[in-house]
């Protein structure tokens, strides 16, 4: 299994430290399930043409403590359902980061990602040299590794595909 | 060798001799609770047997199943996610606790707060087990493998030790305590850690107070928070405890990646203002800020201490005309005890709505807030429109304030109204 190609453009720069993900939907709509009802209310206190403006593959920017609060699903949910393909942050909290990796759900903590980066700019995550770069300006900056659990999870496509094939290999193992 | 009581915890369940921080273990929960909520309870029973293939899960005995929210239920698909919880607890031989209290004070009182086990939950508020020295951590969707498997993959976490001492002001309570670490070591301070908690003023706050401090450990960033067992918790735990347990204590020399000491003499009652809980205040820079709404209730507090507070500063007065107090004790057990000891009359008298147990009034399900109100509460999280209206705010506080505010219909100081009593109010 492999890691997922992120290479995409910085769709949204969240700038502030501590960012409580619900806003992305607005708190009044987190008990929406439908996911092109949620995808019609994201982003829409930001940037009313968020949904219109942003293309399969792009990324999200992050500063400190990324998912500051309760770590709710729906946010990210229709993030995915547009297309955003993963979060690079500067720091993220690790309930947010919990759920989301185990949906499948690529979160790179690059410090430094936030002050480097501008709307639009084309990023790309080198798995092998362990960095993301900057396509505009060249610049690459260094993000930590996952646990191997971590890597696991997002290698397989989210916890619930990587359990099934760890508990088969484990049952493999004791045959 | 020195370990702190995480590692120790860890490697007992991990059934090693010895765990560090930062190694990648698999460990056999002592216990697993959950409450009943949409795309997790239901989803876990659903993969579990869809997926994996598990009709049973492993060691039933390890789990137990609140229900606590959408309690009463207000559509028909709520009382259907309860009667699938229900259901699925008789197929496995699970305990549901069902209008009892939420779920993170009743696992204490059911004995699931047992010193020196581990346990796991999908929500990180469970972390308030610490109080009593167990390590209770938000694991999300990874409790899923406790469905499935006797043990579930984790890195062992490092610790910061906090270090409270002081001496604590009348009218401070745990509550302040807490947001006070939160405003001079950051939000983000622990993050990914386990704390350890300790000092003078730990072991001299009650175990209700403690609760309220380890149950928002997520607010610093941290995984859990501990507090290492004393007289009084094991006072608790005698005849509650679910299994026979050593408790656990840190080592003298264990690493921790810090150390802090936080003094909180000077402290006086805070409030958090909006939009997060990074934003603690002192009290006095909105003193006088009209509000609408009280809320004391939630698993951080709504515990006999808060509610007594509050009947002290209630007694004998009446909340301004208009505004709309709702006092939600954490658990029933709670309930019946305040009732015993007056302290619901009085609160009934001075004119607050009193619910039974239920999480509903902390984000809003209930109680709903509209355009333009602006809330105190001892609620978890103060984001616009948790408790209703994007354009409705929340200040987060401490019982007291909450009553003194209701008097007032404004961000009040509840120190006039608690003088003359001697000491803590908690």
């Amino acid at each position: 299994m492999t890691l997922p190609t992120l290479h995409g453009r910085a769709a949204w720069i969240f700038t502030e430290d501590d960012y409580d993900i619900d806003l992305i939907v607005g708190i009044k709509n987190i008990k929406i399930t439908d996911i092109n009802e949620l995808a019609a209310v994201t982003m829409t206190s930001y940037d009313p043409d968020f949904a219109q403006s942003v293309n399969k593959g792009d990324l999200l920017i992050g500063g400190q403590n990324f998912g500051y609060g309760h770590p709710h699903y729906p946010a990210m949910r229709a993030m995915r359902h547009l297309g955003v393909a993963g979060v690079i942050a500067e720091s993220f909290s690790p309930g947010f980061f919990r759920g989301e990796i185990s949906m499948g759900f690529p979160l790179i903590t690059c410090p430094g990602i936030r002050a480097t980066t501008q709307r639009w700019d084309t990023l790309q995550v080198d798995w092998e040299r362990g960095v993301v770069v900057n396509q505009r300006t060249g610049q690459t900056l260094p993000f930590e590794p996952w646990s191997s659990t971590e890597r696991a999870t997002i290698e397989a496509g989210g916890f619930t595909p990587y359990l099934k094939a760890r508990l088969a290999r484990e049952r493999a193992a004791a045959a | 060798m020195s370990y702190t009581m995480t590692e120790k915890i860890l490697a007992r369940v991990a059934g090693v001799p010895a765990v560090r921080a930062g190694d990648e273990i698999l460990a056999r929960p002592d216990f697993v609770i959950a409450y009943d909520f949409p795309g997790y309870t239901d989803v876990f029973f659903k993969e579990a047997k869809e997926e994996f293939g598990v009709d049973k899960v492993p060691s039933p005995e390890r789990f137990v199943l609140f229900i606590d929210h959408m309690v009463p239920a207000a559509a028909p698909k709520e009382e259907e996610l309860h009667k699938i919880t229900r259901a699925w607890g008789k197929e496995q031989g699970v305990p549901v606790h069902e209008r009892e209290g939420i779920g993170h004070q009743v696992s204490a009182e059911l004995g699931y707060a047992t010193p020196g086990a581990f346990a796991v939950h999908f929500d990180g508020h469970v972390s308030q087990l610490g109080a009593f020295g167990t390590l209770a951590m938000g694991a999300r969707k990874s409790v899923l493998e406790t469905f499935v498997s006797e043990r579930m993959a984790l890195v062992v976490p490092g610790t910061v030790k906090i270090e409270v001492t002081g001496t604590v002001q009348p009218g401070v309570m745990a509550r302040d305590i807490f947001h006070h670490l939160v405003r001079v070591m950051g939000p983000s301070s622990c993050r990914f850690k386990v704390v350890e908690l300790c000092g003078p003023v730990i072991d001299a706050m009650s175990i209700e107070g403690r609760q309220t401090i380890c149950g928002q450990a997520m607010f610093l960033g941290a995984t859990t928070m501990l507090i290492a067992p004393d007289a009084k918790t094991r006072e608790y735990a005698k005849g509650r405890a679910k299994i026979a347990l050593d408790p656990v204590y840190p080592d003298a020399d264990a690493h921790y990646d810090r150390v802090v000491t936080v003094d909180v003499s000077d402290l006086a009652p805070i409030v958090v203002a909006p939009p997060s809980p990074a934003n603690t205040r002192d009290l006095t820079e909105y003193a006088g800020l009209e509000v609408h709404m009280g809320y004391l209730g939630s698993c951080a507090s709504g515990r006999l201490e808060d509610l007594r507070v509050a009947a002290q500063v209630l007694k004998g007065r009446k909340i301004k005309p208009g505004f709309q107090l709702h006092v939600v004790p954490t658990s029933q057990a709670i309930m019946s005890q305040a009732a015993s000891e007056g302290l619901i009359s009085t609160l009934v008298d001075a004119g607050a709505f009193i619910s039974s147990s239920s999480c509903d009034y902390c984000y809003g399900r209930i109680a709903t807030m509209t355009d333009g109100q602006r809330a105190v509460s001892t609620g978890t999280l103060n984001t616009p429109g948790r408790m209703g209206s994007a354009d409705s705010e929340i200040f987060i506080c401490n019982a007291a304030v909450v009553a003194a505010s209701a008097l007032e219909g404004c961000i009040t100081d509840p120190r006039p109204y608690l003088s003359n009593t001697e000491g803590s109010a908690a």
